[in-house]
């Protein structure tokens, strides 16, 4: 059985990089990200899987065993609020403490005249964006950090032994849940690393969106200072994550860097010219980045046409994917495009079709992966996810 | 990657090995057992205050 299991494990990692590399295997592979719906298959609450990693690592491998899919992410219920709330972090409603216990975490930004950075403070974060976090910005998203110059306390230092000690717990974990993946029921795990945008960043966890937005008017250099500053600390971040076989993609999440929320000429001086270089030298390593798309990055396509062959795999939420084929298909393997709101509120036969438009539209030569647009969570149906599986293995086929 | 301004703190680490020696005695031992021990550990430091950043 172990053989088989190995057997089983090899044909879906072949066909997953075999689509990755934009070229066609035997089959679609099938490589769903599944985040609290792991849970409602399992039989947890959202915050059993979100404040206790061992239930969402048994959740994601229950749904592996049963649905025959090629790749998962070992764990996308990826916030642990057993360590958020070691550390003291404030900026997450956690389900069953802040938010009902069947609710996904949330995430909250603050408001403008409370953000995590100052306006006068990019500086320092140009200067050294290591000794900013640890001496600036940790404090004031912590209850429990004290403010460089404060006297320190028993709840300072434990907030650092405590989240030091349980991050430690919970990365060595997922060396344990990607064997058991792989040996219980031979699913490859999907992504290795993981990277944002320096525009993202300074938009999610220091300025805030709005904060960000007004800084482009009244200090765009310090911005593009920060960004550029930041660079080669997320590029080291990425490698020293990724995927020692180079085999599965760095996990690339996109937020809020388009348009509309940003002008064109924003992501031309900003996003893109500050991203671009880390893929490239991402790629020079050998490691392939998957672009999570999350919303609509359609009017950026030429952009990211840019980047070198098959050095991208290409994730679609809300776009159009057939327009994103058209302009992406000849250099790089897409994967998503299945509407989340379908697999949540239609019906089997709704999800059928779409997976067969969209097979028709975009799969036919290979360099696709089925998957649905944004991660699922657990409004999703299960007899929709069924579909969506069944339906690509018996359609999916070269 | 096109060469970045010089920044204070290197990817990947938080106290430089260059500044802990001056604090130690001479090392009469293996000193870069020390200084690959001491910069192991230190990068943990790194991946905790990025990885706070980026994935929680």
């Amino acid at each position: 059985m172990a053989n088989d299991m190995e057997q089983l494990y090899a044909q879906r990692l072949k066909r997953y990089v075999t689509a990755m590399r934009n070229e066609k295997p035997d089959m679609i592979p099938i490589r769903p990200f599944v985040a609290e719906f792991t849970a409602k298959y399992a039989g947890y609450t959202c915050q059993e899987v979100t404040h206790d990693f061992e239930k969402a690592f048994v959740a994601a491998r229950k749904c592996a065993a049963d649905f025959d899919w090629d790749a998962v992410v070992a764990n996308m219920v990826y916030v642990w609020t057993g360590l958020t709330q070691a550390i003291g972090l404030k900026y997450y409603a956690a389900p069953g403490i802040d938010i009902s216990p069947d609710v996904g975490f949330q995430y909250i930004e603050p408001p403008e005249d409370r953000a995590f950075m100052k306006p006068d403070e990019y500086d320092q974060l140009i200067e050294d964006p290591t000794g900013f976090l640890f001496n600036v910005w940790l404090p004031r998203v912590s209850t429990d950090v004290s403010a460089m110059g404060q006297p320190t306390s028993y709840r300072n230092n434990l907030s650092f032994l405590k989240g030091g000690m349980a991050m430690l717990s919970y990365f060595n974990g997922f060396g344990k849940q990607i064997e058991l993946l792989r040996t219980q029921s031979g699913t490859v795990s999907a992504i290795a690393g993981i990277l944002k945008a320096p525009f993202d960043i300074i938009a999610d966890k220091l300025r805030g969106y709005l904060g960000l937005l007004t800084d482009l008017l009244e200090r765009p250099a310090k911005v593009l200072a920060a960004c550029e500053a930041m660079m080669p600390q997320l590029l080291h971040v990425a490698l020293s994550g990724a995927d020692p076989d180079k085999n599965v993609p760095i996990g690339f999440w996109m937020h809020r860097g388009c348009v509309p929320f940003v002008s064109m000429e924003h992501f031309n001086k900003f996003y893109w010219p500050t991203l671009k270089p880390i893929i490239e030298e991402i790629w020079s390593h050998g490691h392939q980045v998957l672009f999570y798309a999350e919303g609509n990055w359609n009017a950026h396509l030429k952009a990211f046409a840019e980047l070198p062959e098959k050095s991208i795999v290409y994730h679609v939420d809300q776009a159009d994917i057939f327009q994103v084929h058209k302009v992406l298909g000849h250099k790089f393997c897409i994967s998503g495009g299945i509407p989340n709101f379908l697999l949540s509120y239609g019906t089997p036969q709704d999800v059928r079709d779409y997976c067969k438009k969209v097979i028709d539209g975009v799969a036919r030569n290979g360099g696709y992966i089925m998957d649905a647009g944004a991660i699922m969570q657990n409004d999703t149906k299960v007899e929709n996810v069924r579909a969506m599986t069944e339906f690509t293995r018996e359609y999916g086929i070269y | 990657m096109a060469k970045q301004k010089k920044q204070k703190r290197k990817p990947g680490v938080c106290i430089p090995w260059e500044e802990k020696l001056k604090e130690l005695p001479k090392i009469s031992g293996d000193k870069e057992l020390v200084r690959k021990v001491w910069e192991d550990i230190d990068a943990l430091g790194y991946v905790y205050i990025w990885q706070c950043l980026l994935s929680f």
